[in-house]
């Protein structure tokens, strides 16, 4: 295992397409371990599955360091290499769900009978038993009560119990492929564990999404389904019908620049409202789980995952982005080390090598909140935020990870949100809702 | 007045309650305050009782997925779904009965004796579906094989069965994941495959001579 170090690095898989034929065959060689597992098992029961976990780790993680680079460039940036193993996780994780194979009707109705004592049919006027379109650990069926068009989520099962057992499966690997102590690793894995977890919860994401639909009810242009709390359960969520287009759908009609201004405004709107005032945050900005409805507003639709900012998390960030703390340099390394990127044992070279390094990059990362008014669509800004992300990614400086863990979830939301908005090609107000700092210096 | 069930109950009471089969009928009928004759009105022996507590959920089972409106529109592959969930649902109300009768067999090749009732209704329902299914063209109809498909069905059972006595994860959620990926795999090998064409093109090539010579069988 440890010798393959140098092999897996030689190999980046590069298109979207690789990245996910990667998977497939990650999840044939896992399938193969579980059949010679079973066979040996056949002329030896008294073998256990030891040697089975330690060659599906072997495979999965052997994918997910081939992985590296390519996927994470952008969130590769302030969550540093060592951040890599969970997000890497994180994407690997949401992309086999969505290779899942559709659950088969009678596992459909298993699963309402399990929950609610009934089948679909007697819940729902109409419930189509095969599913519209998966989302990312279930999928989602058309149904209707009295008139109205609902949209059901069903979860896929064992799906919680996997991401505890694959957690667990991967750890030690981690420790000698990153070469981290257990207590380190530990901070990032428990905080990907932890939302991973939380997604799976239904019951919980359909208390949130009421929550926050509710929090944002004044924002302009963005509207939120109706949720029936007492048609949902631990696995199954009963929501209202959004009719409208995915982004992609959007963009292919070749919207005009009003109109993908306006999707780009509710969604910057909707998400520094949500750090800045709800100081917790949709942290899955995935063009999947937003749409455009006939109306031509933008609906968000998946609330599974959502990371709330603690306060010393929130001051000494936030800061940084939006005060011109940047003058002191004092108060600025102060701040680092109260993100963690500096961390208390730091040479004096070191502090400042790190101090040059973040201040650049999240100068880089403040750049739109700077002007009143940002182009997303202007591709110099991205090609230096991802020239920038590819540079320190080969750093050895940036081999051991640092920043709070926080920043795993932030900067995937924020440069998801800043994805999405290079993709509309939108020109967004970006002092709309601005940051809670006081200016310090 | 005793009844099928009263002795079915009576009899799953003691045997988890003593961890055994009661020493004789005699014992079991004395306790229960009967004749011993009044007993074998009902069964021959205690084995007997056993077998005919799995034959009545099987028969549960179908009854209870019949009876949904959506069964009709169900395909072969989903009907047999159907009843694997449905089985297994209400084998959750006497698990424990169900590992002590499971247990208590003897480690065979063959499926366990206390089954056999079980068996033929399980085998009668697979024959239905599958014969359906020949007849859609949702399943390949192969020569010899598709006689012998509700012996692979049956096996599947077996192996559901034990992976639900092992199971230990919430509301058996990985016996339903066991179910959804082992029925559909067997199903999926029921089905016109690569396997077919392959079988097809080695009967065209042997018809149409040249391959008899070239495997050196041509000096027959």
């Amino acid at each position: 295992m440890i010798d393959n170090t140098s092999k897996e690095q030689n190999s980046i898989p590069t298109t979207k397409v690789e990245r996910s034929a990667k998977f497939v065959k990650t999840g044939i060689k896992i399938g193969g371990n579980y059949i010679k597992h079973y066979s040996k098992k056949l002329f030896n029961p008294d073998m256990d599955k030891s040697e089975l976990n330690e060659d599906n780790a072997t495979d999965i993680y052997k994918s997910l360091s081939e992985l590296k680079g390519s996927a994470l460039k952008v969130a590769q940036m302030l969550s540093m290499d060592k951040n890599l193993l969970p997000q890497a996780y994180v994407d690997k994780f949401t992309q086999s769900q969505y290779n899942a194979p559709p659950l088969s009707g009678p596992l459909i109705v298993q699963t309402f009978k399990k929950y609610f004592g009934k089948t679909p049919d007697q819940i729902y006027d109409k419930f189509n038993i095969r599913s519209s379109n998966a989302a990312s650990i279930g999928q989602v069926h058309q149904a209707e009560l009295n008139g109205k068009k609902l949209a059901v989520k069903i979860q896929y099962p064992g799906v919680g119990d996997s991401i505890s057992s694959d957690l667990k499966l991967i750890k030690p690997f981690a420790f000698r492929m990153l070469g981290m102590s257990e207590k380190e690793l530990d901070i990032y894995m428990s905080e990907v564990e932890e939302r991973l977890l939380e997604e799976t919860d239904y019951e919980l994401e359909v208390r949130r999404s009421i929550e926050f639909s509710e929090a944002c009810v004044n924002l302009n242009n963005i509207v939120f389904p109706q949720y029936y709390p007492q048609l949902s359960s631990k696995r199954i969520i009963t929501m209202d019908w959004l009719e409208g287009k995915h982004l992609r759908e959007f963009l292919a009609t070749n919207p005009s620049q009003e109109s993908r201004d306006l999707i780009g405004q509710a969604l910057w709107d909707f998400y520094n409202f949500q750090q800045h005032e709800l100081r917790a945050v949709h942290a899955d900005p995935h063009p999947g789980n937003f749409m455009i409805t006939t109306d031509g507003k933008l609906g968000a639709i998946d609330f599974g995952c959502i990371k709330e900012m603690p306060d010393n998390f929130y001051y000494p960030f936030f800061a940084l982005t939006s005060t011109n703390l940047f003058d002191d340099k004092e108060e600025t390394i102060k701040a680092f080390r109260r993100l963690e990127m500096i961390l208390p044992n730091d040479t004096p070279a070191q502090i400042e090598f790190y101090y040059t390094m973040f201040k650049h990059m999240i100068t880089l990362f403040a750049k739109p909140y700077i002007t009143d008014l940002f182009d997303f669509g202007e591709t110099a800004f991205f090609d230096e935020l991802f020239g920038f992300g590819e540079k320190v990614s080969k750093m050895p400086e940036f081999k051991q990870a640092r920043g709070a863990k926080h920043f795993i979830y932030v900067n995937r939301t924020n440069f998801g949100l800043y994805n999405i908005l290079h993709e509309l090609k939108a020109r967004v107000k970006t002092d709309t809702y601005k940051p809670h700092v006081e200016v310090v210096v | 007045m005793a009844t099928t069930e009263s002795i079915q109950k009576a009899y799953i009471d003691f045997v988890l309650t003593e961890g055994e089969q009661p020493k004789s009928v005699y014992v079991f009928a004395k306790k229960n305050k009967m004749a011993e004759e009044e007993f074998y009105r009902f069964f021959g022996s205690f084995d007997a009782i056993e077998q005919s507590v799995w034959t009545d959920l099987a028969n549960k089972a179908l009854i209870e997925i019949k009876e949904q409106e959506i069964w009709a529109q169900y395909s072969a592959r989903e009907k047999a779904l159907s009843f694997f969930y449905s089985f297994f649902e209400l084998l959750k109300s006497s698990r424990s009965f169900a590992v002590y009768s499971i247990k208590k067999q003897p480690r065979t090749l063959s499926s366990p004796r206390v089954l056999d009732g079980l068996k033929d209704v399980f085998e009668a329902f697979a024959e239905n579906i599958l014969n359906e299914g020949i007849e859609t063209a949702e399943l390949s109809d192969r020569k010899f094989f598709s006689k012998r498909y509700k012996d692979a069905l049956w096996i599947q059972f077996g192996f559901v069965l034990n992976f639900w006595i092992n199971d230990n994860s919430a509301g058996f959620e990985k016996t339903d994941e066991a179910i959804e990926k082992g029925v559909n795999v067997t199903f999926d090998l029921f089905q016109r495959s690569p396997i077919d064409n392959l079988f097809e093109y080695g009967k065209f090539l042997a018809k149409n001579g040249g391959i008899k010579e070239k495997m050196g069988f041509g000096t027959f």
